[in-house]
């Protein structure tokens, strides 16, 4: 990439960023973006930038965003969403995996547009696919139908994007019949990666829930035999990145429209955590690494890395 | 001498007496039970054939707006055919029972301490005014079931589920968001 392209690509970014994060169109937020935005989309963090990327942005690596816990249609998932876009546009991800409490209370038709559509319009229409998994707050019946969430009508399904396979689980309801489906699809899949999102967490150390104990003995088996690479779960409304259980990486991220301020106990199982605001995550697949973002609600990265393939 | 060798044989003929009645007990519990099972998947099955008769389907659609209005229409048939429903017609008091000593089975078993720790970090509930034939509030969540609960209790077809409030086992039919039956008293206290 020439200098001038470079220079070109960081003046759109700096616009794209002063039309989409959260407090540039609104004055009146409380916590506004801080109006000195540099950007460099070559991966490297920009010292002193709000818009700082982490990702290498690889050619042919598989790029997604994660949200968890989203469906408030409150300000703070709005500006969570505004967040979003200004990333899809510097990291150009396309497709995003919900984990779970897709749409908090009533399910009527308009609660799809205040929850949903209206936060991640401008998502939606730059063609970003939303795959869905279900929480214990969401209509299992309408969800699963709402072809906006990709889920095809069932309450738990496996896609493929490259060589990275995605497992969407229904922890709510995890029953003999979902175990079994889980154990075959895992057994024949032939993604260099595995991948499983579902609501309820197998490991955190949050005061409100704690993580799901059952459910743990019976999964964790499973991804353990079938080598699963990463699991992404909501539920907690915070950020967790939890220390790998045997290789295994464990994050929590359910804090994109809730949260539970000061919710974290102390723990040496976790490597890090964020609960004093709401944010997203990104994720990018090469062929040996994860790499992974979280930012939060005014645009600071709360937490990144990359992880090495374990197996 | 011979005094003592009658004794034993009295023992020992006790002794299989008792473990007869054991072993005797046993069967017939197993097969009390595998046609309480049965009835209960016949009544849950006599269910399953109005969601037939009410054409609710899985059809996907961009638009909120038809995916509602199918659970709507399929709730007004269901509770139109089901009008005099009452509690305890599924889960009768015999079919109560045997669902209940699964249950304690289950929670008094190896994973019982998970399966407690499971539902109180899931989101327990309010105290809810559950009715037969009536939606589950749609603004309450939904508890998580613990799996070990479910692998112990019979298989449920088409989109119906088993789901706990405090301890009330519910009947609970996805597609039409109602309350097909419940058992109070279900789990028992810690």
């Amino acid at each position: 990439m020439s200098i001038e392209m470079m220079k070109t690509r960081t003046i759109l970014l700096i616009l794209v960023m002063g039309l989409c994060l959260p407090g540039a169109a609104q004055n009146s937020r409380s916590q506004p973006a801080t109006s000195a935005i540099a950007v460099q989309a070559t991966g490297k963090a920009a010292s002193g930038s709000n818009l700082d990327i982490r990702l290498p942005l690889e050619q042919h690596s598989v790029r997604f965003a994660v949200i968890g816990d989203s469906g408030t249609g409150d300000r703070e998932q709005n500006e969570v969403a505004q967040g979003m876009e200004a990333y899809r546009q510097a990291t150009g991800f396309d497709f995003v995996i919900m984990l779970g409490d897709n749409i908090y209370g009533s399910h009527a038709p308009q609660d799809f547009v205040q929850k949903f559509e209206q936060p991640y319009k401008p998502l939606l229409d730059a063609g970003v696919k939303f795959y869905a998994s279900l929480g214990n707050h969401d209509d299992p019946y309408t969800e699963t139908l709402y072809k906006p969430f990709n889920m095809g009508g069932e309450r738990y399904y496996a896609f493929r994007k490259g060589d990275v396979a995605f497992f969407a689980l229904d922890s709510n309801y995890m029953d003999p019949k979902q175990l079994d489906w889980l154990d075959q699809n895992l057994k024949s899949s032939q993604g260099a990666w595995k991948i499983c999102f579902f609501h309820h967490p197998l490991f955190n150390e949050g005061r409100h829930h704690g993580p799901d104990l059952d459910l743990r003995n019976r999964l964790v088996p499973l991804f353990e035999r079938y080598k699963v690479n990463a699991v992404y779960s909501g539920h907690e409304h915070v950020y967790e990145r939890m220390k790998p259980e045997n290789n295994i990486y464990y994050f929590v991220l359910g804090n994109s429209g809730k949260l539970m301020t000061h919710d974290l106990r102390d723990s040496k199982d976790r490597i890090k955590g964020f609960d004093t605001d709401r944010g997203f995550m990104l994720v990018e697949i090469t062929n040996s690494k994860l790499y992974f973002q979280v930012i939060s609600r005014t645009g600071e990265t709360i937490d990144s890395g990359e992880l090495p393939k374990q197996w | 001498m011979r005094a003592a060798g009658t004794s034993r044989s009295r023992q020992l003929w006790l002794v299989a007496v008792f473990s007869f009645l054991l072993v005797a007990g046993a069967f017939s519990q197993a097969s009390d039970d595998a046609a309480l099972a049965k009835d209960f998947q016949d009544r849950v099955n006599h269910y399953v054939e109005l969601h037939k008769e009410t054409g609710v389907g899985s059809k996907t659609s961009d638009s909120p707006d038809k995916v509602a209005q199918e659970k709507h229409d399929a709730r007004e048939k269901i509770q139109g055919a089901r009008a005099s429903a009452k509690q305890g017609e599924i889960f009768t008091p015999r079919i109560g029972s045997y669902f209940k000593r699964q249950i304690a089975a289950t929670m008094q078993g190896p994973e019982g301490a998970k399966i407690r720790t499971s539902l109180r970090h899931a989101e327990p509930l309010p105290h809810l005014q559950l009715k037969v034939n009536a939606p589950y509030p749609q603004k309450v969540p939904l508890q998580s079931t613990p799996p070990t609960l479910l692998m112990n209790l019979p298989h449920l077809p088409g989109k119906l589920q088993y789901r706990i409030v405090g301890s009330t086992l519910v009947l609970y039919d996805v597609a039409s968001g109602l309350v097909v039956d419940f058992l109070p008293h279900a789990l028992p206290p810690a």
